[in-house]
């Protein structure tokens, strides 16, 4: 498939999906009908030339193909009421698309929705709303095809027989529900960009797939601040990528980063988005997390990076926040009270970085056979290649003789 | 669409309370109670809902190789047991989730959600 076809795809895929599943009830009626309207037009736009109205020419094609799927496979009272449904839309393969309320939203919260495991949200969401494959996905998250498709098989009949709703929560359920989505989200990006595993080009992928995600999440709902929060933080993390492994494949800390190597056009859009939430003024942990990477990639004083810590913990008091705190206020000088609270994390057992902090704060301390102790134990909880040589290194400085 | 709303509650609470200490808890839920009714109601006029005799009173049945066993329940050795149900029409999970929430029993014991067959 050429490149612009496939943007082509990914862009009218969810608008396809949202539209037909909010018309039939079902999303997975509603995506056969999509797929099947895919293949036809990847048999036939090559061939033909794109059509003026892709987007419309999709719907259509899929309407009238489900119209046929209808008649054939289901029975007579279903049929007569989702063909009745179905009336509702053109057939026209070149109707005005403006006149279809755009659903991507509501298939957006159904596909993030807290009645669905979190990683069958997370497949969902980027087989739905970010138009990706099944086997795309499989290879990003190191899953055999089958299990994952597996997967969206159940999370889609989850949907249908528990009447997981498609549509846009209530206001009265909003603040409780768009945090789902932007964890969705930022999980995503994370299997990208944390990679415990995997093949880089297909991890970039999926970082830059959560970036587009939630530039439409953005667009879709622009005075949801936390919405430009996450954008901010996913911009700003991402201008890193390059820079976070040197030349043979190793993880290079922030603080050694060659700073040539950051994406400046990645950090001016994400200081702008930035400035855009906090100019809503209602902060959230999205913002206050860019904040802090902001503070990294402006070079700001530790300082001001350990209090935006102390600021996140307020609002979310989990030992991950509370690690990062800690390595902040040593970073700022500190080094004796961040180690006393790494000391009292609790619920981080088996966190290969928690291990890591302990042993870099032992060092900076002079403590060279305790930090040891504690490079062996991050060593025994990592299998990221990367990590694990960074670890290796530093440990053969603390115990040269091991 | 149409859901079960299971009530499950720890029972033995209510055993060896006076008459005077469950006429009052029950005073204190009523406010509660009828909180429900009224949301239950407006959301589905034609919800049913039963309340059951206690878990101690039930009696188990079991046919094994062609013959009837019948022990006294409750079934499961859990603490909490079924102690009432709801049978309603709902438009969606959101709504069956929000009216469980206001269950009193949500608040001690909890509320298990299953959606019918239809």
């Amino acid at each position: 498939m050429t490149g612009s076809l496939e943007a082509t795809f990914r862009n009218e895929w969810p608008r396809a999906v949202a539209i037909l599943t909010r018309v039939l009830g079902d999303l997975t009626l509603a995506e056969d009908a999509v797929q099947d309207a895919f293949t036809t037009a990847l048999e036939r736009w090559p061939r033909d030339g794109v059509p003026r109205a892709p987007g419309a020419w999709i719907v259509a094609t899929a309407r009238n193909g489900a119209i046929d799927r209808i008649r054939r496979e289901q029975t007579f009272a279903r049929k007569a009421e989702l063909l009745a449904r179905l009336q509702e839309l053109p057939a026209e393969e070149d109707a005005d698309m403006s006149s279809i309320p755009d659903e991507r939203l509501a298939l957006l919260f159904t596909c993030c929705h807290p009645a669905l495991a979190v990683e069958s949200r997370v497949a969902l969401t980027l087989r739905e709303v970010g138009g990706l494959a099944t086997p795309e996905i499989a290879r990003a998250f190191l899953v055999a095809e089958p299990a994952l498709a597996q997967r969206l098989v159940r999370a889609k009949r989850r949907v249908r027989d528990t009447g997981i709703p498609f549509r846009v929560p209530p206001d009265h359920l909003l603040p409780d529900r768009l945090p789902d989505v932007l964890r969705v989200l930022y999980l995503v990006f994370n299997e990208g960009y944390a990679a415990s595993a995997g093949d880089a080009l297909v991890r970039h992928e999926l970082c830059a797939e959560a970036i587009r995600l939630t530039k439409l999440l953005c667009v879709l709902m622009p005075d949801e601040p936390e919405a430009f929060g996450l954008l901010a933080l996913l911009l700003l993390q991402d201008s890193r990528r390059d820079a976070r492994l040197g030349a043979d494949g190793e993880l290079v800390l922030l603080a050694d980063q060659d700073r040539r190597r950051w994406d400046r056009a990645s950090i001016d859009e994400g200081l702008r988005v930035l400035r855009r939430a906090e100019a809503m003024r209602r902060p959230g942990p999205y913002q206050l997390q860019a904040v802090i990477a902001a503070g990294h990639a402006e070079g700001a004083d530790p300082r001001v990076i350990a209090d935006a810590y102390a600021v996140l913990e307020r609002f979310d008091p989990s030992p991950v926040v509370r690690l990062n705190r800690a390595v902040a206020m040593a970073l700022a000088g500190e080094v004796e009270k961040g180690l006393a609270i790494l000391e009292a994390i609790e619920g981080l057992k088996g966190y290969s970085y928690l291990a890591a902090a302990r042993a870099d704060l032992l060092r900076r301390l002079g403590r060279r056979d305790e930090a040891a102790a504690s490079y062996r134990e991050a060593l025994l909880l990592t299998d990221n290649g990367p990590e694990r040589r960074f670890l290796e290194r530093r440990l053969d400085e603390v115990a040269p003789t091991r | 669409m149409r859901y079960a709303l299971l009530v499950y509650s720890d029972q033995s609470s209510w055993e060896g309370i006076d008459e005077e200490e469950a006429a009052r808890q029950r005073a204190d839920s009523m406010p509660r109670w009828l909180t429900l009714f009224e949301e239950m109601g407006k959301a589905d006029p034609a919800v049913e809902g039963r309340e059951l005799v206690a878990a101690s009173e039930a009696k188990v049945v079991r046919l094994r190789d062609g013959e009837r066993v019948v022990t006294d329940g409750p079934f499961a050795e859990t603490k909490e047991q079924i102690g009432g149900i709801f049978l309603t029409e709902l438009p969606d999970l959101d709504e069956a989730i929000r009216i469980a929430a206001l269950v009193p029993a949500a608040a001690y014991g909890s509320m298990e959600i299953r959606p019918v067959v239809e």
